[in-house]
């Protein structure tokens, strides 16, 4: 974990595969790269299974981008479509058996602070909804409650895409499925609700057609991770198989959704504001100057 | 044979919005040449495909069509495009990607 594991060892870089020299040499390790600049470096995700068009997919690949310093980030994932892709990417994943991945990841959190002390290592987990909201709740909201430093991203496409179209505590009120052929009978669950009750220093949701501001909360939410506190982004990334989207159409479908159900909020703590500003330039965060009161 | 996206790289360098670069859900699969079409007068560069890569699913013609407005993309037979970027032609460059176009229909 550090800028020494992404370099050759000294007389083999001729004898490994081109993909892998082109992530070496022109990967995003020690630079900042962004996502307005994707098609001219080497991303550092591979080619993986997951459906065509799948926009859980292109929700990774703009996760992957927006790490402050993926060459110091472990993830941590679980069973669900998403691992297929997380787990194809020059950045250490850590797989838990369904549902404990936040449980995983504080453990994580906490060695690598005793280990590397002040020096940033981040941890993020990215999982889908029902390995963190059903299956995973308690080690997710426990998580939050111990004040864990490490981000949390909810993969929602609103059902278990992996097994078939089970509903899922995200899923929509109503909604029939291949496994839920009734309908489902109650409502989706506030997650982000309960992420703010339990803590949480900054809370984002976000659809995977605005790659630009998913890079930005994923990028804030990892800072703020660091030293405040945790921090959940809630990201609708629909399954176009079990919802059954044609995949030219998923991103209309994205839009739709945004413009319904799933409008861009952010809340941010003071404390995490003040973090940002001091340390890593946010200028929107800075105090704002009190304004001078001139009395008649 | 089965349908791979396909880029009309004189429209593309008209313009060089580069959106569809940052809603293709593959990674490493539309790559932007900054040189491509210079040859024609065309300043920026235009993207272009790693047709190896491109799992069919035509988000990039939704995205030039409906966002960037500019038509430049289409989904093709892969053995009826002639001349393809593949990843092992790619090489990438300060803010660039180049590739060696080759057809892999012929040896
Ligand atoms: C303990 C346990 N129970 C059940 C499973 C089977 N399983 C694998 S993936 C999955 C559903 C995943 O759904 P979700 O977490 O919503 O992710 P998605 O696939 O939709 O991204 C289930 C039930 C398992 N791997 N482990
Ligand atoms: S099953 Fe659904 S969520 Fe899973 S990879 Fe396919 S489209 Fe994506
Ligand atoms: S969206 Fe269209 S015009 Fe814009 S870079 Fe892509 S192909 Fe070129
Ligand atoms: S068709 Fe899909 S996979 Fe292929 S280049 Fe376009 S967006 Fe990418």
């Amino acid at each position: 974990m550090s800028l020494d594991y992404v370099k050759f060892t000294p007389g083999f870089g001729k004898f490994m595969p081109k993909e892998y020299r082109d992530m070496v040499e022109h990967g995003p390790f020690g630079k900042k790269t962004t996502v307005s600049q994707v098609g001219t470096f080497k991303e550092i995700m591979e080619e993986h299974p997951m459906c065509a068009g799948c926009a859980m997919t292109l929700f990774i690949r703009l996760a992957f981008i927006a790490l402050p310093n993926p060459e110091d980030t472990i993830m941590v994932g679980t069973a669900g479509c998403g691992r297929l892709a997380i787990s194809q990417a020059a950045v250490p994943f850590v797989y838990g058996n369904y549902g404990d991945q936040n449980g995983v990841a504080s453990g994580l959190s906490r060695g690598l602070r005793l280990r590397f002390g002040d020096q940033p290592k981040d941890v993020v987990v990215m999982a889908g909804d029902g390995g963190m909201a059903d299956i995973g709740f308690s080690c997710t909201l426990h998580s939050w409650f111990r004040q864990e430093k490490f981000t949390t991203i909810m993969l929602d496409n609103e059902v278990y895409g992996n097994t078939g179209g089970q509903e899922s505590g995200m899923t929509n009120k109503g909604q029939v499925l291949k496994m839920a052929p009734l309908g489902k009978k109650f409502e989706k669950m506030d997650m982000l609700g309960m992420a703010k009750v339990a803590g949480c220093a900054y809370v984002a949701t976000v659809v995977p057609n605005n790659p630009r501001r998913v890079e930005s909360v994923i990028k804030k939410a990892v800072l703020i991770a660091r030293e405040v506190g945790p921090t959940y982004i809630q990201a609708y990334t629909s399954c176009n198989i079990e919802y059954a989207i044609p995949t030219d159409q998923v991103l209309q479908d994205c839009k739709d959704v945004e413009n319904d159900r799933y409008q861009f909020t952010e809340y941010i703590s003071d404390e995490a504001k003040e973090h940002l500003s001091t340390l890593y330039g946010y200028k929107e965060y800075l105090p704002k100057p009190v304004a001078a009161v001139t009395k008649g | 044979m089965y349908l791979v996206a396909n880029i009309d790289q004189e429209i593309c360098a008209a313009t060089s919005c580069r959106l569809c670069t940052q809603y293709c859900p593959e990674a490493n699969t539309i790559q932007y040449g900054t040189e491509l079409g210079k040859d024609k007068g065309f300043k920026y560069g235009s993207a272009y495909v790693s047709v190896d890569r491109c799992k069919g699913c035509a988000q990039c013609v939704w995205v030039c069509d409906n966002m960037a407005k500019h038509k430049a993309i289409k989904m093709e037979m892969i053995d009826q495009i002639g001349d393809q970027a593949l990843t092992e032609n790619i090489s990438y460059h300060e803010k660039n990607t180049t590739a060696v176009l080759a057809s892999p229909w012929k040896s």
